[in-house]
């Protein structure tokens, strides 16, 4: 019982902690490859700081939707990421959800940012929600259908099961094909989700197409700390999700002292490393015009659907 | 070969086929002729590596040959042709196209069902060890039979036809471990000539109607 409350806290205290590494190390790395120096990778802890301590400003026309959206926001994806395995393969919470669950929570946020988005009544807010919910459509049937073809493969939907099954590589099947596709159709779920470059550009606040920073325009002070934060929370709950199921080896399956410290530096290792991945894909290519979102997500979800058929045609 | 050696071979040219199927996909999605001249010579060398890994297991060695035919002729040759094609013509990318890229993406996501549908009753009658490679074959043939239809510039129905030849190679190379070297050899001939003429055609069509659009074509000119 203490085991699992110590685990449940540190847990927290690292995808908190962790989260705007992530986005500093991501920052770090575009600005490298266009050979600028750019900022520390330390640089959006001090952001956040500085953003807690200022004062927000809420504009009178909008309602209780508007101050209450930050919070459900970072609640909802702290209480996703806590659902996946980080270094220990066993989450204590893993009674309390699995992989369906963990998508909706995600979702129940997006749901959240979209109405805050049209709260204010601002012309960029509707536009950013109009685009946001877009996006958020044609993401969640690839996102679920590659979450089955994983789940079909490990025999359980939970992820702890997974994650556990396939560091031991007991009782599943092994075929990579399905993992390949069902990958390849995450990553850019993922993409996608957290407005990464191909979707949105994370980079700007001074476009026309932007959708993230869109919605999020009227927040100022802690509000906006908080939805940065979660938005920083939700990439590193992806690319959590992305590394364990993919390639969870190295993380903790038991609870040894040693094993645990093993497992989370392997795990920092891995989370930057797909970091530094998704900084070189935003260096290398352009954003797409939002009428060709939906043939990257297309692409997506024709990739989780072959997953889920080669699962059926692999096994003979 | 021990059968774990072997179900490993196996999976290894499931995952080499998985990947030829995966480059499909980004030639049907792709609107850029370079980039889908790119993906096509991706493409063979996925296919070179495949039946190498395929000769490597059966140690058949002429498949060897025609993987390194296939890079030098699939991957480099008729790349490099239809790069000059390309240069020549004013258009770079492709806008308007008989099903536009989500409609062409569901069709070829049912085309691969379509594929694993029929070869379901033959694949366990087999006992080869890349057996599960025919479905993928058949949908690859399927996908750039497709690919030829869906498109209007002569160079994407180019590259539909070369897509097919790849799969029809790799259905060989799975369903019987390679045709004969001669046939083999006869084949990639083939492929090389056509892709010269129809480079030396598609310049005659951008000469005579100011485009490569296959659909101009039936109309009347003096």
């Amino acid at each position: 019982m203490l085991h699992a409350v110590l685990l449940i806290v540190a847990q927290t205290i690292v995808l908190l902690a962790v989260s705007p590494f992530i986005v500093g190390l991501i920052r770090k790395v575009k600005a490298r490859l266009q050979c600028r120096r750019g900022a520390g990778v330390f640089q959006p802890y001090a952001d956040l700081a500085k953003l807690f301590r200022k004062q927000p400003v809420v504009s009178s026309t909008t309602s209780w939707i508007f101050t209450a959206t930050p919070y459900i926001l970072f609640a909802s994806t702290l209480a996703a990421g806590l659902l996946v395995p980080v270094f220990v393969s066993q989450t204590p919470l893993n009674f309390a959800g699995n992989i369906i669950a963990l998508v909706y929570l995600l979702a129940l946020g997006t749901f959240f940012l979209i109405l805050a988005g049209l709260d204010a009544g601002s012309a960029f807010g509707g536009m950013g929600s109009s685009r946001e919910a877009i996006v958020a459509s044609l993401t969640e049937p690839a996102m679920i259908l590659s979450i089955f073809a994983i789940a079909l493969t490990a025999g359980s939907t939970n992820l702890s099961t997974i994650v556990h099954k396939t560091a031991l590589l007991e009782g599943i099947v092994t075929d990579p094909s399905p993992h390949l596709m069902a990958f390849a159709a995450l990553f850019i779920v993922a993409l996608a989700e957290t407005g990464r470059v191909p979707v949105d550009n994370p980079a700007t606040h001074l476009e026309l197409t932007m959708i993230h920073e869109a919605m999020v325009l009227e927040y100022s002070g802690r509000y906006l700390a908080l939805v940065e934060w979660a938005a920083g929370l939700k990439l590193l709950v992806f690319l959590t999700l992305i590394v364990n199921i993919f390639a969870p080896w190295g993380i903790a399956t038991s609870l040894a002292p040693g094993a645990l410290g093993l497992g989370l530096a392997v795990y920092l290792v891995k989370v930057s490393g797909l970091a530094v991945v998704i900084g070189v894909i935003e260096s290398m290519f352009a954003k797409l015009r939002l009428f060709r979102v939906t043939d990257l997500l297309g692409v997506a979800f024709i990739l989780a659907l072959l997953a889920l058929v080669f699962f059926y045609v692999l096994r003979g | 070969m021990s059968l774990l050696s072997q179900q490993l071979g196996s999976q290894m040219v499931n995952l080499g086929s998985a990947l030829l199927l995966l480059t499909c996909f980004a030639i049907v999605a792709q609107r850029r002729l370079t980039a889908c001249v790119d993906m096509f010579a991706v493409q063979s060398v996925l296919l070179a590596a495949t039946a190498a890994l395929v000769a490597f297991l059966t140690g058949i060695h002429h498949i060897y040959i025609a993987a390194a035919l296939t890079v030098v002729i699939k991957a480099v040759l008729i790349p490099r042709i239809l790069k000059q094609v390309v240069e020549r013509l004013n258009v770079t990318r492709e806008l308007v196209m008989n099903v536009n890229i989500p409609a062409s993406l569901l069709i070829c996501g049912g085309l691969v069902m379509l594929a694993f549908f029929i070869t379901q009753p033959i694949i366990p009658l087999g006992f080869l060890l890349t057996r599960d490679s025919l479905a993928i074959s058949l949908a690859i043939i399927l996908i750039g039979f497709f690919t030829m239809i869906a498109r209007k510039k002569a160079v994407t129905q180019v590259i539909g036809f070369l897509v097919m030849e790849n799969g029809l190679f790799l259905g060989a190379t799975s369903a019987a471990y390679g045709m004969p070297l001669i046939v083999e050899i006869g084949v990639f001939f083939d492929v090389l000539v056509g892709a010269l003429i129809i480079g030396i055609y598609t310049h005659r069509l951008q000469d005579a109607f100011d485009s490569v659009d296959t659909t101009k074509l039936t109309t009347l000119k003096e």
